[in-house]
């Protein structure tokens, strides 16, 4: 008998000791985050990462939380991305914010942070799905590509509708376009293709495409692909439409250099240099993810994930795992921007 | 049947393969040397990295070589001493094991070196500072950078041409003084006149400072930056001056250059386009390596090299191509 309470003593003393353990653990000073950028000199990204290191400063004001962000560029390899994760989980980061360089092959960080117990908060390359079911702990940030198509294709039916003669520069009826593309392997350069081109059918505006061609998101690839078309189809191209802002700023570089005039251009991603040339009158408009938001979710969702705590309510996930950033249309002609009205 | 011989054998066989494998995968044998991960925080005097982008190549080069965990944390504010303080006691409370510093406030720096307030190795980047206490100093002069950046100016243009300096008071750090206060007595050294603008930034309400009125007044001018974000913006509304059809085209024909100093990748982009005629750039890769790798060698028991000076060049748009520049300018990890 005495030997039974001795050992519901002891029992109890384990459980309170486990108590104190975790209560402990509640008490976290510090947060620890691991970020790998799948290439580190794409505009838009860094415009996410200036705002999260932003973003990381205020919630260690707010919280009194210390907030370390290791930023690494994966340099578009995803040997390079898969050695950072693993030193990311070595250095005992709590959480990884991933944007994926290859999204098909995900596999392997999700497998070393299923090992190590480290959530992890993909962002802009979204993995496939059946990646992102083997784990609840996994989660992902980034806009509805399709949303961002039919705003993009908005910006040419509104001008078309209010001022036809602004699109079809030569007055035959049909606005000539042309096509810059992103990465095939990216989720949303196949979406953003296919809904912005219906957006324009479905608005009304007769269009023939001349050509199109794959420029990977980058200024230089698209500057040399938009070189060749104007050189090929000399006063025909009316319209290009980007699959980005980058891209789009080539084929303005392409147009600067041949002295070609009056093109509508339209972008995707509000970047800073995406802004200046709206703002020079050079691009016609974009679409702007709300960066403020992006780079916020991505750190209160991080942040809970590293402390155990609830998920941000500010930021509703659908299916308990995807945040899908608000977007906005942005035009120098309405003068300011416009909130996404439909869907 | 194995013979008593043959189970000798064996047994010996055994033995010789059990060392082995001890040998070879346990450190019960051979020890290998263990090698401490160094925790190393680097604190900037900026709230932003953007002028920083090299030096971290440099610096994660260290780290990755080094085995170094190194941290880059950035100020609230630019130039906030006070934070930067309370950082420093952050870091070193946080078991940092050494800093690398570019301190906002050099005096306070030093003073808490001096008064023994810091109990970890650090190492101070930056100009014209004192080498007590430190673990180390890895600098550029950034005054004769100034002097060289304004004789090459003089040379560059003809001796009418007024010099606009576009400036900075409130927040100045340590490089920009020293850069200005070296320019300056160049240019009083040579008998050329130049004139001090405050720069009040561009955004909404803010007057473009090449706009035909503002320039034509003045004559042709060459415009000196105190620093790469005044230059920036410079080479931001200058480039936007040359871009608006509908704008007279005072740039081009009063402005004879924009000049500064920095190796960021927007301003390297403007040098390309022809918007920035010439800069003074310092080896910041090299810098970011070097710190780390001061700081590990200090660690490691070693004494580091003490101050390591490292040297400043001019160059144009002509240079960028040049496989010695490019190599500085755009290193590769």
């Amino acid at each position: 008998m005495r030997g039974r309470k001795i050992l519901l003593a002891a029992a109890a003393c384990i459980a309170l000791t486990g108590c104190q353990g975790r209560t402990g653990e509640e008490e976290k000073s510090s947060i620890r985050i691991g970020i790998s950028l799948y290439r580190g000199d794409d505009t838009f990204i860094n415009n996410i990462r200036w705002e999260l290191e932003e973003k990381a400063k205020e919630y260690e004001r707010r919280r009194g939380i210390k907030v370390t962000l290791d930023i690494q560029d994966a340099k578009g390899s995803q040997s390079t991305q898969n050695n950072q994760v693993e030193r990311f989980v070595s250095l005992g980061c709590d959480v990884l914010c991933i944007n994926p360089v290859d999204r098909m092959d995900a596999s392997l960080i999700i497998d070393r942070a299923m090992t190590a117990g480290v959530p992890v908060v993909f962002f802009n390359r979204q993995p496939v799905e059946e990646d992102m079911n083997r784990w609840d702990r996994l989660y992902y940030i980034g806009v509805d590509a399709r949303e961002t198509a039919v705003l993009q294709g908005k910006i040419v039916v509104d001008l078309y509708q209010n001022r036809p003669e602004a699109v079809d520069l030569d007055g035959d009826g049909v606005v000539s376009y042309v096509l810059l593309e992103g990465e095939s392997s990216h989720q949303d350069s196949l979406i953003r293709t296919e809904w912005s081109i219906q957006t324009l059918k479905d608005g009304g505006v007769p269009i023939e495409k001349i050509t199109g061609g794959i420029a990977n998101w980058e200024r230089s690839q698209a500057s040399a692909l938009t070189e060749q078309w104007l050189s090929e189809y000399p006063d025909t191209i009316e319209l290009v439409v980007s699959n980005n802002d980058d891209m789009a700023l080539g084929a303005i570089d392409a147009m600067d250099r041949a002295g070609a005039e009056g093109i509508n251009v339209v972008g995707i991603d509000g970047t800073i240099p995406g802004l200046e040339a709206l703002e020079n009158k050079k691009l016609l408009g974009t679409v702007s993810a709300n960066k403020e938001n992006y780079a916020g979710a991505m750190m209160e969702l991080a942040a809970a994930c590293a402390l155990g705590e609830d998920l941000p309510a500010a930021y509703p996930l659908t299916d308990g795992t995807y945040y899908w950033v608000p977007q906005e249309i942005l035009t120098l002609d309405q003068g300011e921007s416009r909130d996404f009205k439909e869907n | 049947m194995i013979g008593r011989r043959g189970k000798l054998l064996i047994l010996v066989y055994v033995v010789f393969l059990t060392i082995l494998f001890l040998m070879c995968s346990t450190d019960l044998i051979i020890r290998e040397p263990e090698k401490d991960i160094y925790q190393i925080a680097v604190i900037i005097e900026d709230s932003r990295d953007d002028n920083y982008g090299n030096f971290r190549k440099g610096m994660e080069q260290a780290a990755m070589e080094l085995q170094a965990d190194v941290h880059f944390i950035t100020l609230y504010e630019t130039m906030d001493a006070d934070q930067q303080m309370e950082l420093i006691r952050r870091e070193q409370q946080d078991g940092a094991d050494a800093l690398i510093v570019v301190p906002a406030d050099e005096d306070r720096v030093i003073s808490a070196l001096a008064g023994g307030r810091l109990a970890v190795p650090v190492v101070l980047l930056g100009s014209g500072l004192t080498g007590e206490g430190t673990a180390g100093i890895v600098w550029t002069d950034y005054r004769m950078m100034g002097e060289k950046l304004a004789r090459e100016m003089i040379e560059d243009t003809d001796e009418n041409c007024l010099v606009r300096i576009f400036e900075d008071p409130g927040k100045r750090s340590v490089m920009s003084r020293l850069f200005l206060e070296g320019a300056k007595a160049e240019f009083e050294r040579s008998g050329r006149g130049f004139e001090s603008i405050v720069w009040e930034g561009q955004g909404p309400g803010v007057a473009n400072p090449f706009e035909a009125s503002v320039v034509s007044e003045a004559g042709q001018t060459a415009i000196l930056a105190e620093n790469p974000e005044i230059l920036t913006e410079a080479a931001l509304a200058l480039a936007r001056t040359a871009d608006t059809p509908e704008a007279p085209p005072a740039a081009e024909g009063c402005i004879w250059g924009l000049y500064g100093r920095g190796d960021t990748l927007p301003i390297l982009n403007y040098m390309d386009r022809g918007v920035i005629k010439g800069l003074c750039v310092t080896d910041q890769f090299s810098m970011g390596y070097l710190s780390v790798s001061t700081a590990v060698q200090v660690l490691e028991g070693g004494m580091g090299r003490k101050r390591i000076e490292l040297d400043s060049w001019y160059v144009e748009r002509d240079d960028l191509r040049r496989p010695e520049y490019e190599k500085l300018l755009y290193p590769v990890e």
